[in-house]
């Protein structure tokens, strides 16, 4: 099976302040990931981890490098284009919620095809039948604030399906959830994997970024861990070895040594 | 996301917080209530003001008297800004010579064929068959050219008909006996002028076609129809006719015309006149200072209006602003979620303009409620305005109204737009992040 490059990083440096004042969140950041993967970004508070997921996410600008989202570089990209991007491409799961506790739960879940000019009626059927995932079909007419933590997120996990994305992003998702409600919420992120779409999800948690097919361990502003980079030496190394017996040992080398420099970042 | 859908959320949003949007909309209900009765008010007096303009004549209407009748004249026609006039044995009134005549109606800028002159028939007294009572009256024909009177019944008497005709001043419909100004139309009335010399008098039945409205300007009395007046003028100088020329006698002191208010001012006119050896009184001229008083309170009620209006601003931008720092979190997720800068900025600004329409259209609607309620009372018995019945102190017409609104909203806009390019510049994650 052939892997697509979802997510390209590379060489990401994002920077806070200016001049004397200036931190460095993070120190030049490669990461490939691949369409259906499940990836944990782990990493303690004030590691980087929030901020790469936001720059992943398009949320953030970095400071130097490039993030190619399906093969486009988003930092080449106008706002506009950005923004359509975010739209149909991300859903967005966060440890707050951040719904609109005003607006009805069906309102809430419509709000990604709102913004992307869907027609009121598709709109409400897709949404119904994204609230019809989460187990939520009951509720459309609730205001979002009469809901409980674990329906709130399941509200956002249903209107980050919405728009059918191929990629999650899930910001601790069950930080706010008792361990119960907070695998109900996981549960339903793997489902929508399984079905294909690619979930990051950035967490300390590591009993939740076990359940992940890959971690990502980030610390000052490095990855320091990449599980992915080692299936992908492992991968490598029994390509290689393939090839050997075919090939000359040119390419071989440099395809090594591309992984190795993927893994030590 | 298109424009309606905006349009929708804007006012969805609006209405969230209830008790801010309203006491923004209340301040901007202030300010427009205030410019909307004021424009209204000032519509009022102005078409009261043409109306009175109408009565002594119109724009287009001059009175026209030899140079040496100007003091004499003047006074008798200025209203209100008559100054002490210094004694000139010269100045007497003289009639207008078969020269000068000719000669006035070759002035450029004066219609030849409207001129007429005015006469002396003065009315000994007025009665009728409903009252033992004699009046005095003065009377006189009104000159060619479009004319109206303000009325409270029936109008101006008909000047190619052979009948005697009257519209009467306000007041007498109800001296003569005829219980209200609509009873007294279709009623005759008798006019009594003595002989200049014999004192012998002479009674003329006139048909009572209209009753003139109480206006700020004396009109010259009770209109008589052309006909009327020239059979009067035959009685009184009966017997002066019989030894005198006709056209000895009744050369004309002053004569009305119309000039052509199109290609020249009034000044043009009177200077044109001036050089010819006569002299020009204007409808504005009797008029005199009542205009600009008018106009002086017209510019203090709108002064007020525009600092209501400044103070509503500043609630907009408020409004605006509080509403920005309390959606944050909601503007990032809008952000986050792929809406475009722009959409953001329009919402606001959208949610602005809605604030300066609701705000306007409920300033527009309870003024015309509160000013045409004034219009009644002040009319109604005791009201202050009673004896004018057709001034309307309030006056609303779309053409005074909508641009209000439109100009509120437009400045709700500008309010707006300082807010609304915040949200729009936020950046998603910081936004998301705000506590």
């Amino acid at each position: 099976m052939e892997m697509n490059k979802v997510i390209e990083v590379k060489n990401l440096v994002k920077v806070y302040g200016k001049r004397s004042a200036a931190f460095k969140a993070l120190k030049n950041i490669d990461l490939d990931i691949y369409e259906g993967e499940s990836v944990a970004i782990i990493g303690k508070s004030g590691s980087g981890k929030s901020t790469l997921m936001h720059l992943l996410a398009l949320l953030d600008k970095p400071t130097s490098g490039t993030i190619k989202i399906e093969g486009v570089d988003s930092t080449k990209l106008r706002a506009r284009k950005l923004n359509r991007l975010r739209n149909r491409s991300f859903g967005f799961v966060f440890q707050q919620f951040f719904m609109n506790p005003n607006d009805t739960v069906l309102e809430n879940v419509m709000l990604p095809l709102k913004i992307a000019g869907t027609k009121r009626k598709a709109r409400r059927e897709l949404a119904k039948s994204a609230l019809k995932t989460v187990g939520l079909e009951e509720r459309i007419k609730f205001k979002a604030n009469d809901l409980s933590g674990g329906q709130k997120q399941r509200v956002c996990i249903a209107r980050a399906l919405v728009n059918n994305p191929s990629i999650i992003f899930a910001d601790e998702p069950t930080g706010n959830l008792d361990s119960a409600t907070g695998d109900k919420v996981i549960k339903l992120l793997f489902n929508a994997n399984k079905k294909g779409t690619t979930l990051i999800i950035v967490t300390h948690d590591e009993d939740l970024a076990k359940l992940c097919s890959r971690q990502v361990r980030v610390m000052d502003g490095k990855i320091v861990e990449d599980t992915g980079a080692k299936e992908l030496k492992k991968a490598t190394r029994a390509a290689a070895k393939a090839a050997k017996a075919t090939k000359s040992t040119k390419d071989t080398k440099s395809s090594t040594k591309t992984a190795k420099k993927g893994a030590k970042a | 996301m298109g424009l309606f859908e905006i349009i929708k959320t804007a006012n969805h949003n609006l209405f969230r917080n209830k008790v801010r949007t309203f006491l923004t909309i209340l301040a901007i209900f202030v300010g427009s209530f205030t410019i909307v009765l004021n424009v209204a008010i000032n519509a009022g007096v102005n078409s009261f003001i043409d109306e009175q303009t109408a009565s002594l004549g119109g724009e287009d209407y001059i009175m026209i008297m030899a140079e040496g009748s100007v003091s004499t004249l003047s006074t008798m026609m200025g209203a209100g800004n008559s100054e002490p006039q210094e004694y000139d044995p010269n100045q007497t009134m003289t009639a207008f010579t078969n020269e000068q005549l000719e000669k006035l109606k070759n002035i450029d800028g004066i219609d030849g064929d409207t001129i007429y002159a005015v006469k002396q028939a003065p009315v000994e007294y007025i009665t009728s068959d409903k009252t033992d009572k004699k009046y005095t009256i003065s009377v006189g024909a009104m000159p060619p050219g479009d004319f109206s009177i303000a009325s409270t019944a029936g109008g101006l008497p008909d000047n190619d008909s052979d009948e005697a005709q009257i519209m009467l001043e306000p007041g007498y419909a109800e001296a003569l006996g005829f219980g209200s100004d609509e009873n007294a139309i279709g009623k005759t009335v008798t006019l009594t002028v003595l002989d200049n010399v014999t004192k012998q008098p002479t009674s003329f039945k006139a048909k009572v076609v209209g009753v003139q409205a109480k206006g700020v300007v004396a009109v010259n009395g009770s209109v008589i129809s052309r006909k009327l007046e020239d059979d009067m003028v035959e009685a009184i100088y009966a017997t002066m006719l019989k030894t005198q020329s006709r056209d000895q006698l009744f050369k004309p002191y002053a004569v009305q015309a119309r000039f052509d208010t199109d290609k020249y001012t009034e000044q043009e006119i009177k200077d044109h006149l001036q050089e010819n050896g006569f002299y020009g009184v204007t409808v504005s001229d009797m008029m005199g200072t009542i205009r600009t008083f008018f106009d002086v309170i017209m510019i203090v009620f709108t002064i007020f209006g525009g600092i209501a209006l400044l103070a509503a601003s500043i609630g907009i931008v408020n409004t605006l602003l509080m509403s920005v720092e309390e959606r944050t979190r909601e503007i990032g997720l809008d952000k986050a979620l792929g809406m475009s800068s722009g959409k953001i900025f329009l919402e606001f600004a959208v949610e602005a303009i809605a604030l300066g329409f609701w705000g306007s259209a409920l300033g527009v609607a309870v003024a015309m409620i509160i000013g045409n309620i004034v219009n009644v009372a002040v009319h109604a018995p005791g009201g202050f305005l009673e004896a004018f019945p057709t001034f309307n102190l309030f006056e609303f017409t779309p053409s005074n109204v909508v641009p209000i609104i439109l100009v509120v909203m437009f400045i709700a806009l500008l309010a707006g737009t300082a807010p609304a390019w915040k949200a729009a510049h936020k950046n998603p994650i910081d936004a998301l992040r705000y506590e």
